[in-house]
Formats: structure tokens, sequence, C-alpha cells
């Protein structure tokens, strides 16, 4: 039996005898009745996984991924948010089984859910320090391109030597490509131009051709024609030469009668 | 293989014949002007022979570099080979004698000869040289007769048209239109353009339609009259061709430039690319505008800007 054989096998019997797991029917009815019970514990485990994703985001070094992830943990806390004012009203809820020090207990625990969300690090934190690097300064840790909406410090805007020069050194570079792009976009309209007077020279010269091929036609039938009638002219001729060739040899043969009559006499 | 009767292939008559007895050119002259005069004594000229006579004097003439006698020759050997009624040679003779007669300056002559042998050629029912001849007159008058040039120019063009070749006729559209730009004729110019880019409409070639419409508007803009540019603006950007094009958002540029009364900014679009891809003719006004006062346009505009709003008010 192969692997996946056998890890099918467990899966289905895990399903079979799950009504006797206690510690899962546990988790699962635990918070049963109690809304506001499950929808923080929903809560709470999205916060950790956030976390999660956001120490790795943070770790990563391909750029693309990182970015990525941070994009994810961002709106993983924009839906966290959404979810504090469900959760605000559920916690002001009687419900059975409670007491007074429970519900301000969780009154607590709502209240302190929206600085656990905000400190979620989200930022592109590493990839400022990956351009930091690329432009051979020092890490900027504490450059944020994207501010998270909440309380802002009076010095929260403040710019640190640090950032300000990272932004002259965006700023240039973002310039010399401005000024690249400018020739290459100047080259390639030349190009356009002579492409487009190419064109039209072309499809000026297409008629022309059309009437060079039929008059060549013409021309080259003719030719044919003429070398046929030559021909048949030359066989006549050789025909007749021949036939001069004939004569000669007859007078040639005569002569030789002469002399020979001649010889004898 | 010459001997035994086969027949004897004709030699082409414009061959010069060493054969025969490479006498004087002079001598051939007058002895075919002897076979064509009529007298008591020759009741019908003899015009085969003479043709041939002429032709041969004509050579001869040409290169003992006797040009006038040359012209002569070739004018009388024309008129030959038309009692012949061969109007392709006649209309050949006839161009070699009106290039000789370039050499010699004889303006008249240059005309009459190549509109001659352009209607011998029209005869053979040759639509394209006989338009190539004219044009070759008309580019030999260019800087002495440029008036007569145009005439021929456009002659040619009706030529070409006519036989639905208009493809042909843009370089001579370009040629006429950089002759009324020297004659400093700037509306004539761009009307010329504008025939232009309704040629090229009906071959359908945009690119030429949209660099003439241009042109013309630039025309007008160096002429100093901002009205009709825009007036031409406005007529071209109903085609859509134009509209679409680079050239046409160039065109608008220089508006609203003049407009503005931005000078610098009219020679920064002189320099882009749309405008260093026209004729050289017309890349020579472009540089040299704005011609005037433009800021004054800028005022006259701006009055104009106001008065409708006034008549709004009222109303």
């Amino acid at each position: 039996m192969s692997v996946i054989d056998i890890l099918f096998r467990v899966d289905e019997v895990c399903k079979k005898y799950d009504k006797y797991d206690i510690d899962k029917q546990r988790e699962q009815n635990a918070y049963g009745d109690d809304a506001f019970a499950r929808v923080y514990a929903v809560v709470d485990s999205t916060i950790q996984q956030a976390l999660i994703k956001s120490e790795a985001a943070a770790k990563e070094s391909n750029r693309a991924v990182a970015a990525a992830w941070n994009a994810e943990v961002r709106r993983a806390k924009g839906r966290l948010m959404d979810e504090v004012p469900k959760l605000r009203k559920l916690a002001n809820k009687k419900a059975k089984g409670l007491t007074k020090e429970d519900i301000a207990i969780r009154q607590d625990l709502v209240l302190a859910l929206p600085e656990r969300i905000q400190a979620i690090p989200d930022g592109i934190t590493s990839a400022a320090s990956h351009t930091g690097g690329w432009a051979a300064t020092s890490a900027h840790p504490h450059i944020k391109f994207d501010s998270p909406e909440g309380p802002v410090d009076s010095d929260y805007f403040s710019h640190s030597e640090e950032s300000s020069q990272f932004r002259n050194e965006y700023e240039m570079r973002k310039l010399k490509q401005d000024e690249g792009l400018d020739i290459i976009s100047e080259g390639l309209d030349t190009l356009k131009n002579l492409a487009l007077d190419m064109n039209e020279e072309l499809d000026r010269q297409v008629p022309l051709m059309d009437e060079i091929d039929s008059k060549v036609d013409r021309a080259n039938s003719e030719v044919r024609n003429t070398n046929l009638r030559l021909k048949k002219t030359i066989t006549e001729m050789r025909s007749s030469r021949n036939f001069c060739i004939d004569i000669t040899l007859m007078c040639v043969l005569l002569g030789i009668i002469m002399w020979l009559y001649n010889a004898l006499k | 293989m010459n001997r035994k009767g086969v027949h004897k292939t004709r030699r082409p008559r414009n061959q010069y014949n060493t054969t025969m007895a490479s006498s004087d050119p002079n001598k051939l002259l007058s002895k075919a002007d002897k076979l064509t005069r009529l007298s008591l004594t020759r009741w019908s000229a003899d015009w085969k022979t003479a043709t041939v006579l002429y032709e041969q004097a004509a050579n001869g003439f040409r290169v003992s570099k006797n040009i006038e006698k040359a012209k002569t020759a070739y004018e009388k050997a024309s008129q030959g080979q038309q009692m012949l009624s061969s109007p392709w040679d006649a209309a050949k003779h006839m161009e070699s004698a009106a290039a000789l007669a370039k050499e010699l300056s004889n303006w008249r002559e240059v005309a009459d000869f190549y509109q001659k042998a352009s209607e011998l050629f029209m005869e053979c029912g040759r639509p394209q040289p006989a338009s190539d001849a004219l044009a070759k007159g008309a580019r030999a008058l260019e800087d002495t007769m440029p008036e007569e040039a145009i005439q021929l120019y456009t002659d040619a063009i009706t030529i070409l048209e006519d036989d639905e070749k208009e493809q042909m006729s843009f370089d001579l559209y370009r040629a006429v239109t950089s002759v009324y730009i020297k004659l400093e004729k700037y509306t004539d110019a761009a009307s010329s353009l504008l025939r232009l880019g309704l040629a090229a409409d009906k071959c359908n070639a945009t690119n030429s339609q949209t660099k003439a419409y241009l042109g013309a508007i630039i025309v007008y803009l160096y002429a100093h009259d901002f009205k009709q540019a825009e007036q031409c603006y406005n007529d071209c950007t109903q085609i859509d061709a134009f509209l679409k094009s680079d050239h046409s958002r160039c065109a608008g540029k220089f508006l609203s430039a003049y407009t503005d009364g931005d000078v610098d900014e009219i020679k920064k679009i002189a320099q882009s690319s749309a405008v260093s891809h026209l004729d050289h003719a017309i890349i020579r006004l472009a540089r040299k505008l704005p011609t005037g006062d433009v800021s004054s346009l800028k005022a006259v505009t701006a009055e104009d800007d106001e008065e409708p709003l006034d008549e709004n008010d009222l109303t």
C-alpha cells in the first residue's frame, strides 16, 4: 500500500470516530450559546494569524512576496477593525451564566482589541531596508509608506535625517529615469515616422510592381515566340545547308570521275 | 548566317548607325532638309529617310557638342516621327530637344517643348510619361519662370489625377508648395497642401495626409493669419484620420501656445518630432515661428472671449 492510500484511510477513520473526540466536541460546542465568545475567539485567532504572517513577511527576502503578505495583513486588520463594534455590542448583552464581573471583563477585552489590532506590524519596513541597501546606505527600519489610520502623534510625521536623505535619492533616481525615458521616446518617435513613410512608399510602389509584372509577362511570351520561330528557321537552314553539302560533294564526285575519265583516256 | 535568305532583322531606328557614311552631321542635315522640302521635282516629302537622317544628324551634333544644331535636328526628327504617326518616338525626340534647350537656357522653348512632348505622350495613351515630361519642365523652370513652373506642375498633377494615380502626385504637390513658399504666396501654398491632403485621403495614405494638414496650419501661422489657421484646424479635425493622429495634437498645441502668447512654448513645439518629419521647407518655416507679435494675438483672442460672455449676460 502506498503512502497516499494510508493517509486517505487514516483520514476516513478519523472522520468516522470524530464524534468520540471529546476535546474537539468541546471546542465546537463550547461557544455554541455564547455569540460573543465565538466571535471573540475568531477575532483572536485572526489576530494571531496576522501576527505570524507579518513576522514571516519581515523575514522574507523576496520583496514581492513580502509586499503581498503585508497587503494581506493590512486587509485582515481592516476586517478586524470592522468586527470591533460588533463585539462591543455583544459584550454589553447579557447572556445566561455570566456574572457582572464577566461582562466587565468582556468589555475590557473589547476595548483592548483595537490597540492589539493596530499593533500588528504591516509596514514595508523590510522593503525599505532593501532599497536602503540598494542605495548603499544603512537600513531604515522606521520608514513606513502606508501610515495606518489611528492616533497621530505630534512627531509622527517628522523626518528623520535618514528618511529625508532617502527621499532625496529617490527623487533623483526618478528624475534620471525620466530623462532616460524621454530619450527613448524621442528615438521611438523617429522610428515611427520612418516606418510610416516607408509604409507609404511601399504602398505607392505596389501598383508599379503590378504593371512591371504584366509587362514582363508579355515580353516573356513574345521572346518565347520569337525563339520558336528562330529555331524553326534554323532547322530549315541547316537542312538546306545539308542540301548544299550534298551538292558540293556531288560536284567533287563528278570532278573525280572526269579526272579518272581523262586519265584513262 | 545572314547570307542565305534569312529576313534581315530590322535595326532599331534610334541606333547610331556607324556603318552608314558617318559624314558631317551638317551634310546629313542638309540632305534630310532637301528630302522634305517640297519643290517642283518633289511632290511628296520622303519623311521616312528624312527622319532617319535627322536622327543621325542630331546624334552627331550632340557628340560634337553643337547644342543649337542638335536641338534643331531633334525638333525636325520629332516632326518627322509625327508624320510617320509614331507619337512615342516623336515625344522622346521632343524631350531630348527640350533638355538641350535647357542647357542653352532658352526657357520659353523649354516650356514649349516639354508641353509638346507631354501632349504627344498623351496621344500614345501614356499619361505617366506625359506628367513626367511636364514635371521635368517645371523643375527646369523653377528658378527662372516660377509661374510657368507652377502651371506645368498643376497640369502634371491634373493628368495623374485623371488617371487615378494620386500616389505619384504627392511629390508634385510638394514641389508646388515649395515654389509657392519661395514666392511667399502662403495662402496658395496652404491650399496646395490641402489638396495634397485630399489626394492622400483618396489613396488612404493617412501619414501624408496628416503631415499635409499640419503643414498647412503651420503655413497659415507663418503668414500670421491666426483666424485662418484656426479655421483650417477646425475643418481638418472633422476628418477622423487627422483627429486621431499625432499631428493634430501638435497643431492643437501650436494654436493653444499662440492664444497663450507663449513664445518659448512655440519654439519647443517646433522642435518636436512631429514637425521635424515634415517637408524641409515647412520645417524652416516652423523654426522661424512665431512671426510678428504673439502677445497682440493674445489680447485679441481675450477680447473675443469676453464679448460672447456679455451677450449671454444680457440674454
